[in-house]
């Protein structure tokens, strides 16, 4: 049954929808800034008017489509004449004052601004008289620059913080055309651990991460869909990085093979349409100092030596303890069981733990887990904590967050590590692993929603791939 | 005289705005009646019957707003009290609220048990201060009393009252912008739906009145619909307090009844215009209402109907009186600089409009204006006819289409020749008045 009229065509709309919503879930095109599907209504930008064909011989009307309830039989216009002349005076209004600096602008390429702009305007400003001039650069936190007068005054930001984040850090100061964005008290915007979702939610470039100031424009970039190991939410992410038709061979060819921005890439099941500002940051945990050289107790060696040699000791050992990596993706958690299971006796470690200052958990999505995959590791090799048998003679360690000092006397290690560490070396064979951002895999998150993560960049030759190591390691002969 | 009066019946002495006084003029009397012999739909129903239309500039019919409210949904209701007289040149509730505050009260207290409201307000300007200190010593006067309180009169009906002052801003006057900043946030107006009277202050349903509306509600209550509806004219009945400034011999608040001859009203009630000076126009209803020029006033008689065949509206009563030689581009950036100022700065026509409007019209005072500014501000103003959240970005559109229009040549003469028309003048220098 149709529920009502967009364009003369019938559309079906669920209870409580609104024209918005149900026109854009039927594939019709409205545009709007203040509008989020995850915030309530503000009604403020007022470029999302429709025309509605009045009934019964009287006038038709024209409102906001978000704040419009559907009613049965409504006829809804949203590309009338009328509607694109008021949509038109409504984007002349917003650049009035909008300085039009893309060419320096973060934004520009997925700036909500422009889309609209060149759709409905397109004309340079009509304005004679000088723009408002406002602050730019404002520091609204630690981690985010605010240009005043980019800023349309849409309050997305604002909404976020009271009704996402809750952390109420924004609010919206002085009025008219010298309305600002601001900081509730000073410092009030640091202590949101989800502040960065405003500059994504930012419909024009008014907030702006320092992180990624001035860092690319965005279209030299292409999102590789991930998935954020920073806690066992395992919030879906896009890690942006240099397209390869753009990639830079002289002029800093380092940035190729680094994460420019790290974005939320929206899953109900999971984390919405928000990360936190740890997910932003993933570019400084995935970069740190690699490790790339296989070694024997320090000396330098060849991959294939390393693997000889840890073969040897397990073939050579009494009772072989492996401490299991939770930042194992579920292929190689799964290798490791089928090939060395049988062999070792298994503990899950947890890679990973609170940084000092770091949100430990809250009710929003942060877990205490700061490790993507404990749960499957906790299935597939049980909930025991890290204990050494009697007369262990050799611990294989997967992965970070083990203290060497625990080690059982005299007992030989194998160590697998992606990052340089001073224990790298004490270790009897150390074998140089990838990274997530190397090879593709999936995490099993803490309520059971898996999500798949893609490779973004090689690895360097020296370094293998842990399910690999694992089968160099394999004593027996695998039976398919 | 200006026709009978309801509300401003009685001398004004140094006492007559106290409980004393007002008793001895037979207040609270209604009150009684109506808690001991009335159900709450028997006022609703009376209140309808009357006609009376809202006094704070809209005039939308106070039983049509009320009948949205049901008494059976369960729910806490509110009433609210707008005393936040902002719009300029109005000053009539300020008389309300400074020599009859226990009509309001009493009013009020009808009100609220009409639609069984448990707990009502009064938002009051900030910078009314006589008013309110008028107003909070005759709640606690109406508190000492027993008119406050539970079991009033013996009754379950109970009802409390909250003094709310604003901090000065134009816009709180708007209904919606001033729960929400009862409400303790910034006052931005909301949009609608929902309407304020299915969820308002509180998320609740909400009845907001203007000062002299409500105070209405106890006359109608004393005298009967029927014998309000005798006073005044049959599609505005009773009557509306004027305030009249501006270059008037005699400004101040008068009650006028409606359908009483404006130009008799300014002219020989008011004095007629300062300096002996001949009229050029009003402002018949606070500055958002189109401006009348003398002509337009011949034979209009003061009540909705008339008023908007003449091209304006009653308004909020709030009437300026502009003589002979007043420069009409000064006047209108004096009236720009206050929407800018006041603009609240939520949505994108009015935030924007007010401040192009303002600097446009500052440019042609400075002497730098373009043949096309005339156009650009009709333009503007009617970008923001209906496309705002509350009215403001119509009312600056239509006093600036409403001067504009009457006024063009003003207008071209100033771009033209960087200079008024009228010698640049918002004053008038004081003469013997024409009537003595």
């Amino acid at each position: 049954m149709p529920d009502f009229f967009i364009n003369g065509q019938p559309v079906h709309a669920e209870r409580g929808q609104t024209v918005l919503q149900a026109a854009l879930a039927a594939g019709f095109y409205i545009p709007y800034f203040c509008w989020h599907p995850n915030l309530s209504v503000a009604g403020n930008c007022r470029v999302c008017v429709v025309e509605v064909e009045g009934e019964g011989g009287g006038g038709s009307w024209s409102d906001i489509a978000c704040n419009m309830p559907v009613t049965e039989g409504m006829r809804v216009l949203t590309d009338s004449e009328p509607v694109r002349e008021q949509r038109k005076q409504i984007l002349q209004f917003i650049l009035l004052n909008h300085p039009v600096d893309c060419g320096v602008c973060d934004k520009a390429g997925e700036c909500m601004l422009q889309d609209h702009h060149y759709a409905y305007n397109g004309e340079p400003s009509v304005s004679t008289v000088p723009k408002v001039r406002a602050t730019k650069y404002f520091q609204l936190s630690d981690r985010i620059v605010l240009d005043n007068e980019r800023c349309i005054v849409c309050s997305r930001c604002v909404r976020f913080t009271r009704e996402v984040s809750g952390s109420h850090g924004l609010g919206i100061q002085h009025r008219g055309d010298h309305s600002l964005v601001r900081a509730a008290e000073d410092g009030a915007f640091n202590t949101d651990p989800y502040s960065d979702n405003v500059v994504d939610i930012c419909p024009v470039g008014a907030l702006l991460s320092k992180r990624f100031l001035h860092k690319a424009r965005v279209w030299y970039l292409q999102p590789t869909p991930s998935v954020c190991p920073g806690c066992a939410r395992g919030c879906t992410v896009n890690l942006w990085h240099r397209k390869h038709e753009w990639k830079l061979n002289h002029l800093d060819p380092k940035q190729n093979t680094e994460i420019a921005r790290v974005t939320p890439l929206a899953n109900p099941a999971v984390n919405g349409p928000w990360i936190c500002n740890k997910g932003r940051d993933l570019a400084a945990l995935f970069e740190r100092p690699r490790a790339e050289q296989a070694l024997l107790k320090g000396r330098p060696v060849a991959l294939g030596e390393a693997f000889a040699a840890a073969r040897r000791l397990i073939d050579d050992a009494g009772r072989p303890v492996a401490l299991v990596s939770s930042w194992g993706s579920n292929e190689e958690l799964a290798a490791f069981k089928r090939l060395l299971g049988s062999r070792f006796s298994c503990f899950v470690k947890s890679d990973q733990r609170p940084a000092p200052g770091e949100v430990v958990e809250d009710d929003i999505l942060i877990r205490a887990d700061k490790n993507p995959n404990t749960a499957t590791a906790k299935q597939l090799f049980g909930e025991a904590p890290v204990a050494f048998p009697d007369g262990a003679d050799l611990v294989l360690v997967w992965g970070e967050g083990f203290d060497f000092t625990q080690l059982p006397r005299g007992a030989r290690v194998i160590y697998l590590n992606a990052y340089l560490a001073p224990e790298n070396g004490h270790a009897d064979v150390f074998v140089p692993i990838s990274i997530q951002t190397e090879r593709g895999g999936h995490y099993t998150n803490f309520d059971g929603h898996t999500g798949s993560f893609e490779r973004l960049f090689a690895p360097k030759p020296t370094v293998a791939h842990a399910e690999d190591v694992f089968a160099k390691l394999a004593t027996t002969v695998e039976v398919a | 005289m200006t026709g009978r009066k309801l509300i401003m019946d009685f001398p004004v002495t140094a006492t007559s705005h106290l409980l004393a006084d007002y008793v001895a003029r037979g207040g609270y009397e209604t009150l009684k009646r109506v808690l001991t012999a009335l159900k709450p739909e028997d006022v609703t129903k009376e209140v309808t019957a009357s006609g009376v239309l809202g006094h704070g500039g809209a005039a939308f019919p106070v039983g049509r707003k009320w009948a949205v409210v049901k008494l059976d949904d369960g729910q806490p209701h509110y009433l609210c009290a707008n005393a936040d007289e902002g719009e300029p040149g109005t000053f009539k509730d300020r008389w309300i609220l400074e020599h009859a505050p226990h009509l309001l009260l009493e009013s009020m207290l009808i009100t609220c048990y009409a639609l069984q409201v448990r707990n009502c307000f009064v938002y009051i300007r900030g910078e009314f201060d006589r008013p309110y200190r008028r107003l909070q010593a005759a709640v606690e006067e109406a508190y000492a009393a027993g008119w406050f309180g539970e079991n009033i009169l013996g009754t379950d009906f109970a009802c409390d009252i909250v003094v709310y002052r604003g901090a000065g801003s134009y816009v709180c006057g708007e209904a919606s912008a001033l729960i929400t900043s009862i409400e303790g946030r910034k006052g931005y107006p909301r949009n609608r739906p929902p309407r304020l009277t299915v969820r308002g202050l509180y998320q609740k349903p909400t009845v907001i009145n203007n000062v002299e509306t409500l105070s209405n509600v106890a006359i109608i209550m004393r005298m009967g619909a029927e014998a309000f509806r005798k006073f005044g004219v049959a599609k505005s009945p009773g009557t509306q307090l004027v305030s009249i400034s501006g270059h008037v011999n005699k400004p101040g608040v008068y009650e006028v009844e409606y359908g009483y001859p404006l130009a008799r009203f300014i002219y020989e009630d008011c004095g007629g215009v300062l300096g002996g000076k001949q009229l050029k126009c009003i402002v018949p209803g606070g500055i958002s209402t189109k401006v009348l020029t003398a002509a337009d006033i011949e034979g209009v008689t003061y009540d909705h109907k008339a008023m908007e065949r003449a091209g304006s509206q009653v308004g909020s009563g709030g009437m300026v009186v502009i003589a002979e030689g007043t420069c009409m581009v000064r006047l209108l950036q004096v009236m720009l600089r206050f929407y800018h100022h006041e603009s609240c700065g939520q949505c994108t026509p009015c935030r924007e409009g007010m401040g192009w409007m303002h600097r446009i019209i500052d440019r042609i005072v400075e002497g730098a204006g373009r043949p096309e500014d005339i156009d650009t501000l009709v333009r503007i103003s009617n970008a923001n006819d209906g496309t705002t959240i509350c009215g403001m970005g119509d009312a600056a559109g239509y006093a600036t289409v409403g001067i504009i229009a009457k006024y063009r040549d003003e207008f071209e003469y100033y771009i033209a020749n960087k200079r008024s028309k009228c010698g640049g003048r918002l004053e008038v220098e004081a003469g013997e008045p024409v009537h003595a």
